[in-house]
């Protein structure tokens, strides 16, 4: 007996082995509020030394190499290198149009953002997943530290689609909720008709490290339709006619092309990171060979 | 074009149902099947780049219904079965028999008859079938195959196109058995193709006006004949039947020229005659001619010799060839005559010979019988010194370079041999149609014994008995030996002489002797030359004994013809109407004139004929095509079958949008 994609758990065990070796890394520094496992530009408590200086005073005698004093007669401070955790953060597209495909488009997403949070709380960062829309009614929890592991879990199970919120209006959402700076990973389809410039704009203004994943079904990429249709868009009801025909198949992939490029384009300028992924890529393969290549994870 | 409805009225309300049952289903076809789709982004944008040029669009979006829509048009057009009335030729062999006589120069219709017989044919070879084989004939007296059978329709229209007219007589008997002899494709080869040796029927295209002589001896057999009759309704033509000039034998010095005019035309007229000597108008006439008679005219003209008279009639009619005509007035020349007879005094066959009519056309010589051994008469009659050479009751060793008759005896030679003298003999028949026996009436003649002639092939038998054929002529190398089985006078065995017959006593014996001088012996023309008619041979006796004479034709074109027997010549190039001039030898003085006249009542007579008479059939004049209806529904049929197949292309592509 077979099971649907839907109905698989999100993260498999052969996965889980295959994320712990995985660590999530930012481009730009930001400062933990909390010790972590992440190694800091600033110096501080850890095991992993890092250099000498003069001592001054008000230094904790604790950290004087004594050692040293001994043979030269002056006081040396050890510094030590600091660590510390990292937020990240995983928004996922949790509207109508995200609930299309096999597996769906909702189902890849959580998938992702469930591997990606994985990896961050591995590493003991600050991870916290939510959907979009969602920050007000049903916040996601912030969770820290591989025991958190179920809690995410649980919540991206209660993540149902159907929460047509127009992007820009929950990324405007979350960034008023969220003041932390650290990684975002957004997981959409870009399906919204009100665009998706505006929206992105507000993450670049919280100084993120944004990575955007653009998730597309098969069927949105190659559509196998025939005939005369009437195309009733699952979200707003919206009704496009349409003669299937050769020329109309070859117009749309040349939309569709466009649309991709489009967005990259503008992700690329801004410093965003874009990357276009169908749901029929694995996730394993996506975050060990993509995402690593994209830096995200290494 | 007309329409031939073959539905029913109930069908048709069917049929004119359809194409507001596929518009209905064009509309029915457009409610579209719904499709939720995760967003119509995508799909919008890309319609809205597509509906730029949004009128083609919808044009080829109806393409479907255009096509579905021409396609039901068609079929009920087809269902209408237009069609328009075509002809088609019967069979896959023709023959074009085309006739090419004087009369198809009549200009009766707008153009020529022999241009309309061309058309008439060409109109039949454009209607012939792809694989239909044809040859072409043109025939006047005389038939030539212009094409032999062929299935290249171009070389049949340029062959056509190259007939020429004649001024000829119509006979087709030589045609039809060239036709006969083709139209077996057994003995006809294709050009281009193997032999054919199954026989089949050809069909026979006479396109005539149907003015020819009666066929006869002549079996169709195979060939199917379709008379085309060519010409206009009502023919008008006046034509000069005859012209002929004699010395008049009452009026010394003087000569009379005659012609007989006819009128072929439906109304009376009256038409003026000049009669023109060496170019010039001499005379002049006016008569009347009734509707279908005719009318004669003679002239007086003052001694007249060695010249050409043309006589030439002032009508517009349709044909222009028989509206002059010539004669030719020759310096009279004295035949030769030698008797060779038992009884050189008091013969009744010299006195006949000596009349004073007679006189005027031979010189005549007796001798007797002991003649033939000399050495003169062997020289002369070698020589051809003699036109005429009459053995009365013996017969030369060797035949003479001369015309002959023998009385009472046969010629030594195998060809002719003679019964046992019996008496008395009855004349049961003559012909009064050869030229010596004209004029003669021999019903009760008296003759006591006589012998039939048994004479050679192509004898003719002028006097027939109850023995057999007492009297015959055949011809033997350019001359004629006549042979008379009886004698004038015979000699009893105690050497008496006593009458065998009493013919000398009777009127037709000086009658008879001046044929004979006028026949035999060549002086036929010693005035005025009889002529001939185009196309036929005309023999010329050379006054004096050359090697070759020289024609020259009415046009200027000089021909040398050699001799073929002894002072004769034969002249065949006899085309054209008007008078030859003969010079003999190297002579440039003109020694004698022949004139070559039309004079044909049949060629003459414009009318078209109704049928055309063959020995067991009579071919009555017809279009020569079958009148069919030529349908327009398989094309339409065919162009629907492949809208349909366009259609089909057409949704499976999905070319539209």
């Amino acid at each position: 007996m077979s099971i649907s994609a839907s109905q698989q758990p999100l993260l498999s065990p052969q996965l889980l082995h295959q994320l712990e070796r995985l660590e999530l890394v930012s481009r730009k520094i930001f400062r933990g509020r909390m010790k972590g496992e992440r190694r800091s530009r600033r110096k501080g408590q850890s095991v992993e030394f890092a250099d000498f200086r003069n001592y001054v005073a008000g230094d904790d005698l604790r950290f004087i190499d004594w050692n040293l004093y001994a043979r030269m007669d002056r006081l040396f401070l050890k510094l030590f290198l600091e660590e510390e955790d990292l937020h990240f953060y995983a928004l996922i597209d949790a509207s109508s149009s995200m609930d299309f495909g096999d597996p769906t488009k909702l189902q890849f997403a959580k998938q992702l953002a469930a591997a990606l949070g994985f990896v961050g709380l591995c590493r003991a960062d600050r991870v916290k997943i939510e959907s979009l829309g969602a920050s007000r009614q049903r916040p996601g929890p912030v969770l820290r530290g591989r025991r958190s592991l179920w809690r995410m879990l649980e919540y991206l199970d209660g993540v149902e689609p159907g929460q047509n919120v127009p992007l820009d209006q929950a990324i405007k959402d979350f960034c008023l909720r969220n003041s932390g700076k650290g990684i975002l990973v957004l997981i959409t389809d870009l399906m919204d008709k009100g665009g998706y410039e505006h929206a992105l704009r507000f993450l670049l203004a919280q100084q993120m490290d944004v990575y955007l994943i653009h998730v597309l079904s098969p069927e949105e990429l190659d559509p196998d339709v025939k005939g005369d249709l009437k195309l009733v868009d699952c979200e707003d009801s919206d009704v496009a006619e349409i003669t299937v025909s050769r020329p109309l198949l070859q117009k749309y992939k040349q939309t569709l092309a466009a649309f991709i490029d489009g967005a990259r384009e503008f992700c690329t300028r801004r410093g965003m990171t874009y990357l276009m992924t169908s749901t029929e890529t694995p996730v394993e393969q996506l975050v060990s060979n993509y995402l690593r290549q994209r830096g995200l994870v290494r | 074009m007309n329409f031939t409805p073959m539905l029913a009225w109930w069908q048709w309300a069917i049929l004119a149902a359809i194409p507001p049952l596929i518009v209905l289903l064009y509309f029915l076809k457009l409610k579209r099947q719904p499709l939720e789709v995760p967003s119509t982004y995508l799909w919008s944008r890309t319609i809205e780049d597509l509906h730029v040029n949004t009128i083609w669009q919808r044009l080829r979006q109806s393409l479907l219904l255009f096509l579905q829509l021409l396609l039901v048009l068609l079929v009920i057009l087809a269902c209408f079965r237009p069609n328009w009335r075509g002809s088609k030729l019967t069979g896959s062999h023709f023959i074009f028999l085309v006739d090419t006589s004087a009369s198809m120069s009549a200009t009766d219709l707008p153009q020529t008859r022999l241009e309309q017989a061309r058309q008439e044919a060409l109109r039949y070879i454009n209607q012939m079938a792809s694989g239909d084989a044809a040859m072409i004939i043109s025939c006047s007296d005389v038939a030539k195959v212009e094409q032999p059978f062929t299935r290249n329709r171009a070389l049949l229209r340029a062959k056509l196109a190259e007939i020429q007219p004649t001024q000829r007589a119509t006979d087709f008997g030589e045609a039809l058995r060239y036709a006969a002899g083709l139209a077996n494709p057994s003995h006809t080869r294709l050009e281009g193709e193997d032999q054919v040796d199954e026989a089949q029927p050809a069909t026979l295209y006479m396109v005539t006006d149907g003015g020819i002589a009666p066929i006869t001896n002549f079996s169709l057999g195979n060939l199917e004949p379709v008379f085309v009759p060519v010409g206009g309704s009502g023919p008008r033509n006046v034509s000069i039947a005859s012209f002929t000039a004699e010395r008049n034998p009452e009026k010394p010095g003087q000569t009379q020229a005659f012609a007989r005019l006819e009128n072929h035309g439906a109304e009376d007229v009256a038409i003026d005659i000049f009669l023109e000597l060496d170019g010039n108008v001499i005379d002049a006439a006016k008569v009347t001619i009734p509707a279908g008679g005719s009318a004669g005219a003679d002239f007086a003209l003052q001694e007249v010799e060695n010249a050409a008279l043309r006589l030439r009639i002032d009508s517009d009619d349709d044909l222009a060839a028989d509206n002059v005509a010539y004669a030719a007035l020759n310096t009279p020349r004295q035949a030769e005559v030698l008797l060779v007879s038992p009884f050189t005094t008091n013969d009744p066959l010299q006195l006949a010979l000596t009349t004073s009519n007679a006189a005027k056309l031979a010189n005549v010589r007796v001798a007797g019988p002991e003649y033939l051994k000399d050495k003169q008469y062997r020289q002369d009659a070698d020589g051809g010194t003699f036109d005429l050479i009459i053995y009365d009751q013996c017969a030369p060793e060797v035949m003479p370079q001369a015309n002959t008759l023998f009385i009472g005896s046969v010629p030594q030679l195998e060809t002719w041999s003679a019964g046992e003298p019996q008496g008395p003999v009855f004349i049961v028949d003559t012909d009064r149609v050869h030229p010596l026996m004209q004029f003669l009436e021999l019903g009760k003649l008296r003759i006591y014994e006589g012998f039939a002639v048994d004479p050679p092939e192509g004898a003719t038998v002028l006097i027939d008995s109850q023995l057999g054929p007492l009297f015959c002529i055949a011809p033997r190398q350019g001359f004629e030996d006549a042979v008379l089985g009886m004698t004038i006078r015979g000699v009893k065995d105690d050497g008496s002489v006593q009458p065998n017959t009493d013919w000398p006593i009777r009127r037709s014996f000086p009658v008879f002797a001046l044929n004979l001088v006028r026949y035999l012996g060549g002086s036929r023309g010693a005035l005025a030359n009889t002529g001939v008619r185009p196309g036929q041979p005309m023999e010329i006796r050379a006054h004096s004994p050359v090697e070759q004479v020289t024609v020259r034709s009415p046009g200027g074109q000089s021909t040398t013809v050699r001799r073929e027997g002894q002072n004769s010549f034969l002249f065949t190039r006899t085309e054209t109407p008007g008078v030859y001039e003969v010079r003999e030898g190297t002579s440039q003085e003109v020694a004698q004139r022949f004139a070559v006249n039309l004079f044909d009542s049949r060629e003459s007579n414009l009318a078209v004929a109704p049928e055309l008479t063959f020995p067991y059939e009579k071919v009555a004049a017809t279009t020569g095509s079958e009148a069919t209806r030529r349908e327009l529904w398989k094309w339409l049929l065919l162009l629907g079958l492949c809208v349909l197949v366009f259609e089909w292309y057409v949704y499976n592509r999905r070319v539209y949008l």
